[in-house]
């Protein structure tokens, strides 16, 4: 195990490094260098051990497997990957892949028109970038440069490429282009075939998952919502270190005189020990009502996976579950992940007995039952339609709730205007929430807990 | 110290821990590198035996440091034994009361007792706790740190300051550097997630369950008894069972029970209507047991 890691793997290290952050997996630059570091004691002709090294040196999150796993795939195993990982392999051995080598103008060159490429790929929009292939990006990039009027040897460079350009669409030129011009052209196309694809890699991968983020929830395909799963934790958990961040962190509080005193009590009386107050948070207390009926059963499932994500940013989260009856389900998902814990919910027969939602039934069996879960200090989140199935909306208790708490928030998944029509009554309980919101997608549910960390 | 990721593989085998080439690149690098390693994974996939086999396999210490809530600085760093220095202002009060006899005001008195403090804040009245002593050893231990997830994120603030530079500073005696860095593995659980800080110190392995192959082998290094085809009987079903939608997953300490029991009962083939009978071996919940006797025919013949 030799040290390894020549200066052309770790080029292409970090072209991977770049995949991933386009990818939106976050890499810091102590992470690169342990890589690097860690090249020198592993090798690169193993690819599990070669994959390995990379992960354990820059994946710390293991919600970013996933994504990682992608990338290595497309990045090292794709079309290109046995050039790839042969080039690189090759380079371990001191050989060029190439044979001769460049002059040291022309490397300076090559370096130049390398970092403005980098910058116009940067500067294109996505859809450009997706949808263009490498000769024509080579095209719009050169048009561009002619226009900023490159000079000296990158100009040169652009022009005689121009020319092999052209000489190729107009096979019937005056001017035919020469073997040097024509091998320039190639070496820059390749150069922009690299460049390219390794943004698209990440690209697309982060466009599938936004795509996904702003898809509307009741749209998302069976394998889809799979996915999904994965993307609300990771982006639960995303959203969870900024608000992390945001918040001041308060040390210490004051003494806390009287576990002092008792502590000192061992010791006659000396307070050899002196204990702090706990630090003082303001974090919110959370109790979530979803209605898990058929209709919008899919938004309570992600939110209830939200909230579990976020869980520790509230001092406390209760969270019940309700279509006939309401049941609270704190208690599952301590012992379960939130998948299995909803799941476990519909195979609970009392539950879900009776037909349809009855939002009136479940808040009147709320204040009976777990009125002791609201303090002033409570939010209440309700997720929910408010179709009620023309049944007794149970306003006492709805009012009783909104007096109790904080703040009640209502999420409905249906569009605004369909709010009051048929047997919705959401204008009846919107009166005495805070808010009631339109929500569709994932994103529409992030935002919203976002937000209730601003204030 | 091992000198290649196989041989990590062989040594930890010989501690009858089967390793993947994954967990025994990571342990490998760690090792070479000098940097902590985070192990995280669902519960009973090996993460704890790891750093109990890795601190055997190179016959050095195992230092553990077990993780919960309110764990502070002075169950995992160091204390000073407040009642024996008690016991020992007591003992030698005639002592004290001689040595500031001739002290005419309170403020001499305490100017004199001041000089004499080293003695009662010396080592001699220093418990130290599992990071001290890792840092102290004279010679390299594993320093397990395990289920850090159950710790507040004030003490994971604490640890951070210690792995950055493996020294402490006791305001009474001094810094204490190490002079043999411990090897450090954090495990958790992923019932909190860590700060970002501490990520970016360590290496990161995520150990999730098994392959068939793998556990295979794990069953038989741990129960020999059982042979080779109830072994792969067994592997195979939990495999299936493991899909379905459960409240807990069984795992590998599960499946080496169910291993052990069908043992004992004398089996040698897994049979339909013992593995059913036996099925709280490896599953807690009856809701679970019930669940896979719904499936049990599609998980245990074909
Ligand atoms: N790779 C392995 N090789 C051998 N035994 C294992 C392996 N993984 C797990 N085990 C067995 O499973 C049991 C549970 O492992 P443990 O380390 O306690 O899990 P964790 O700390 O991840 O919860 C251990 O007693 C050990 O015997
Ligand atoms: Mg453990």
């Amino acid at each position: 195990m030799s040290a390894s890691a020549s200066p052309q793997i770790l080029n292409r290290v970090y072209d991977f490094v770049d995949i991933l952050r386009d990818a939106n997996v976050s890499i810091s630059t102590d992470e690169i260098l342990s890589l690097c570091n860690a090249l020198d004691h592993t090798t690169v002709d193993n690819r599990r051990i070669f994959k390995q090294t990379l992960q354990t040196t820059l994946i710390k999150d293991y919600t970013d497997i996933p994504a990682f796993e992608k990338c290595f795939e497309q990045f090292f195993l794709s079309r290109e990957r046995d050039e790839r990982i042969e080039e690189i392999q090759s380079e371990a051995l001191g050989r060029r892949p190439n044979g001769e080598g460049l002059s040291a103008a022309e490397n300076r060159l090559e370096h130049e028109l390398g970092d403005s490429m980098d910058s116009y790929l940067d500067s294109i929009s996505e859809k450009l970038l997706l949808q263009k292939d490498a000769q024509e990006l080579l095209a719009l990039f050169m048009e561009e440069m002619e226009q900023a009027g490159s000079s000296g040897g990158m100009g040169i460079a652009l022009f005689k490429t121009r020319r092999s350009m052209f000489a190729r669409d107009h096979s019937e030129d005056e001017v035919p282009a020469t073997d040097e011009e024509r091998e320039l052209y190639g070496r820059l196309l390749e150069m922009m075939r690299g460049r390219s694809g390794k943004r698209r890699i990440g690209r697309s991968i982060k466009n599938h998952e936004q795509y996904l983020l702003n898809k509307y929830i009741y749209q998302l395909k069976p394998h889809e919502i799979k996915e999904m799963r994965e993307v609300v934790k990771r982006f639960g958990q995303k959203l969870k270190n900024r608000i992390s961040l945001r918040k001041k962190r308060v040390k210490h509080g004051g003494i806390d005189v009287k576990r002092t005193f008792r502590a000192s009590l061992q010791f006659g009386g000396v307070p050899f020990k002196i204990f702090h107050k706990d630090r003082k948070i303001d974090r919110p207390q959370l109790v979530v009502l979803c209605d898990v009926s058929s209709s919008v059963n899919q938004y309570s499932r992600f939110m209830l996976l939200l909230t579990h994500t976020l869980q520790s940013l509230f001092s406390k989260v209760r969270t019940f579950a309700f279509i006939g009856n309401l049941v609270e389900i704190t208690g599952l998902f301590m012992e379960m992940d939130p998948e299995r814990a909803i799941n476990s919910i519909f195979n609970d027969t009392d539950f879900t007995y009776g037909w349809g939602s009855n939002y009136g039934r479940s808040f009147d069996q709320f204040m009976e039952q777990h009125s002791d879960s609201l303090t002033k200090k409570t939010t209440i989140l309700i997720i929910g339609d408010a179709r009620n199935n023309n049944q007794d909306p149970g306003m006492n208790s709805f009012i009783k709730m909104k007096e109790r708490s904080r703040n009640i928030y209502w999420l409905n998944p249906e569009k605004r205007h369909l709010w009051d029509w048929s047997d919705s009554i959401a204008s009846l309980y919107m009166k005495y929430c805070t808010n009631m919101k339109e929500v569709n997608s994932i994103l529409d549910l992030t935002e919203f807990i976002d937000r209730l960390f601003i204030k | 110290m091992f000198t290649s990721i196989d041989d990590v593989v062989e040594a930890l085998a010989k501690e009858k821990y089967i390793s993947s080439e994954e967990i025994a690149t990571t342990v490998y690098l760690a090792l070479k590198m000098e940097k902590p390693v985070l192990v995280e994974g669902p519960a009973g996939v090996g993460k704890t035996e790891l750093g109990k086999c890795i601190a055997s396999a190179l016959d050095i210490d195992l230092i553990r440091l077990q993780c919960y809530e309110g764990l502070d600085e002075a169950k995992a760093l160091y204390e000073w034994e407040y009642a024996k220095q008690l016991l020992y202002t007591q003992i030698l009060k005639d002592k004290l009361s001689a040595m500031l006899e001739n002290e005419k005001t309170l403020s001499q008195a305490v100017a004199r007792l001041t000089t004499q403090e080293d003695v009662f804040f010396s080592e001699h009245f220093l418990l130290a706790r599992p990071i001290l002593r890792a840092i102290t050893g004279s010679a390299q231990s594993v320093l397990l740190i395990d289920e850090i997830d159950k710790s507040d994120s004030e003490f994971e603030a604490f640890l951070l300051e210690v792995l950055s530079d493996f020294q402490v500073t006791i305001p009474e005696i001094g810094t204490v550097t190490a002079a043999h860095k411990p090897f450090v593995i954090l495990t958790s659980n992923n019932a909190r997630e860590m700060s970002d800080a501490l990520k970016r110190r360590c290496l990161h392995l995520y150990i999730d369950y098994p392959t068939r192959k793998l556990e295979e082998r794990i069953v038989s290094l741990k129960v020999p008894e059982c042979g080779q085809k109830l072994t792969h009987d067994i592997v195979k079903a939990v495999h299936k069972i493991r899909e379905l939608q459960l409240k807990k997953e069984p795992s590998i300490s599960e499946t080496l029970d169910w291993a052990k029991a069908l043992v004992v009962l004398g089996y040698d083939v897994m049979e339909h209507d013992i593995a059913v009978s036996t099925l709280n071996c490896l599953l807690k919940y009856e809701k679970d047991i019930e669940l896979a006797k719904k499936h049990s025919k599609s998980i245990f013949i074909e």
